[in-house]
């Protein structure tokens, strides 16, 4: 297997804060990769350098062996990355058909909208189950449905590998196991790479076959779900010295 | 079954559009053969206004950045054109289409750094802007003749036997342009070019993050906008024959600014009749010039106290609709 993304030496700093400190990490393609850690650890921060919105203070990030470090968020997003935000970002006062049709425009711009794409959007809005709302005001609806709706944009976008920053945040258990359920999909069916920073653990562990652990800045662990719930230094790093867990 | 419902509301919507637009371009078409010529040279006003209010909500209304410099835009238009078929003999209907792209290269010029800047900011910097290009009007005085204004301008040449040195002919050219141009208008705000804007003004970074390129896009419909000015400017210098520096001035631009918030920013017809009644509104006040001022400054904050969203909000509103 290839690897589709290659973090190398990666480095963030803001002022006199390291927010991210020589991260090197590979992801496969096609495979699902789970970043987690406590507050602060750098998640967000390494997805926003991935996606365009920082620029590393040194390291290089590589997309498909293209070096993408550096460029702005709507080449990378063209050449096939696609992102959701940790606070539900969302275009509010269009409606669900419009609001993914946007993404179908943003990848391939047509001054009237191809029969295709109009296609494209009614088939993701079936996958979501966003078809019954797909009149209605975005800003109408619930945190979890404009949370698939921001999945759906970004599917919209024909992306080759997806950023997922706490997809899960704010959803009941069941929100959970469907948005669990799509994302096996959009993996497996449509063979999107994902890449997900989640809080909620059990979706990391349910989704990820490895996943890599971040603290102030470091990568500290790094394997499958058993290796990281077994590890010492990630529970430490969780929940402080040795004595608090039991 | 509930979108098919909504579908042919949506139609019917659309049905009593066109008809009552319709109906307003019938009366326009009376209005030079029954009118006085007082009223016809007011409905120029307005058309000319209705096309830059129209022209002006594409960025702030929808995509989002304000600005106060429309009128400066109108004047460059109207000062190129004018000066270009005077000092430089070229025909009308050459310096037409060259005072709005004139006016298109210089709003990319000034858009393209300008609009790095955000919010308040960017706002801020197209006030000055409009000031700016009105002192440089004012001062160029071997160019424009400054505040002793521009007179002798040429009506348009006449075309197909047609003579624009008569009121009518010249109003019919008006009206032509104008509805051609909101039309032109309606339509590109109703393309997908239209879609990425408006979710460029609904949330930025989502909007890049699905790779819409938000800053070239607001330069280009910086300098549409500012290039529809600038022709509806030409249009105005042939009509009117006579330039004065205050016609572009702060007042102007701030005018258009009202205009939009009154009918509404972001719904493209909310401005265009806004234009027309604003432009009624200040005709019937000119009795009072002093007074209009303070007027119209309650009416504003009156009209954003009470409904923000303008005319098409209040429209909205009464309709019970949920958008």
């Amino acid at each position: 297997m290839s690897a589709i993304l290659e973090i190398k030496h990666l480095r963030k700093q803001f002022g006199g804060v390291v927010a991210v400190d020589d991260n090197n990490f590979n992801v496969e393609r096609g495979t699902r990769l789970g970043i987690i850690g406590p507050n602060g650890a750098g998640k967000t921060t390494t997805f926003n350098m991935i996606a365009g919105f920082f620029k590393p203070t040194s390291g290089r990030i590589e997309f498909e062996g293209r070096r993408i470090d550096g460029m702005k968020p709507h080449r990378i997003s063209q050449l096939g990355i696609g992102r959701t935000f940790q606070n539900v970002r969302a275009f509010r006062e269009l409606s669900v058909f419009d609001h993914v049709l946007a993404g179908s425009l943003a990848h391939e711009f047509h001054l009237k909208p191809s029969a295709q794409q109009l296609e494209h959007v009614e088939q993701i809005l079936e996958w979501t189950a966003l078809s019954p709302f797909r009149d209605q005001l975005v800003r109408s609806l619930t945190i979890a449905a404009q949370r698939r709706i921001e999945l759906a944009t970004a599917l919209a976008t024909k992306p080759k590998l997806l950023l997922l920053d706490e997809l899960m945040a704010g959803l009941t258990f069941v929100e959970i196991d469907q948005m669990l359920d799509l994302l096996g999909m959009v993996n497996e069916k449509m063979g999107i790479t994902l890449i997900v920073v989640e809080h909620v653990m059990k979706a990391v562990m349910a989704i990820c076959k490895r996943i890599v652990v971040l603290s102030y800045g470091r990568i500290i662990a790094e394997g499958s779900p058993q290796e990281i719930t077994t590890n010492k230094t990630v529970i430490e790093a969780y929940l402080g010295e040795e004595e608090s867990y039991a | 079954m509930e979108t098919t419902l909504q579908a042919s509301n949506k139609k019917k919507a659309v049905r009593r559009g066109v008809l009552i637009a319709a109906g307003v371009v019938v009366v326009l078409l009376i209005v030079p053969q029954v009118a006085s010529e007082y009223i016809t040279y007011v409905a120029v006003l307005a058309m000319l206004y209705a096309v830059l209010a129209g022209s002006y909500d594409l960025l702030p209304g929808y995509t989002g950045p304000l600005t106060f410099c429309h009128g400066a835009f109108y004047g460059i238009g109207a000062y190129s054109s004018a000066l270009l078929t005077m000092k430089a003999g070229i025909p009308f209907w050459v310096a037409l289409p060259m005072s709005g792209i004139i006016v298109f290269l210089f709003a990319a010029l000034i858009g393209y750094p300008a609009l790095r800047l955000k919010g308040h900011y960017f706002a801020v910097t197209t006030f000055f802007l409009g000031h700016f290009i009105y002192l440089v009007i004012l001062n160029s005085i071997s160019l424009t003749n400054g505040p002793m204004g521009l007179r002798g301008i040429s009506p348009p040449e006449s075309v197909l036997g047609i003579d624009f040195t008569s009121l009518q002919a010249s109003y019919y050219l008006i009206l032509t342009f104008s509805v051609g141009v909101i039309v032109l208008l309606m339509l590109f705000v109703r393309s997908g070019f239209g879609k990425l804007l408006v979710s460029i003004r609904e949330n930025e970074d989502l909007a890049q993050a699905i790779g819409i390129n938000t800053a070239f896009c607001k330069v280009l419909t910086f300098s549409i906008s500012a290039g529809i000015a600038g022709l509806t400017g030409s249009l105005f210098a042939h009509f009117f024959r006579l330039l004065h520096p205050t016609t572009f001035a702060w007042m102007t631009s701030e005018m258009v600014v009202i205009m939009s918030l009154v009918g509404g920013l972001g719904t493209l017809i909310g401005p265009i009749i806004g234009a027309g009644i604003v432009t009624l509104i200040l005709e019937l006040m000119r009795f009072a010039p002093e007074m209009r001022f303070i007027i119209w400054s309650v009416a504003l904050i009156a009209v954003l106290v009470i409904e923000p969203g303008g005319l098409m909000g209040l429209v909205r509103r009464v309709r019970g609709g949920k958008r």
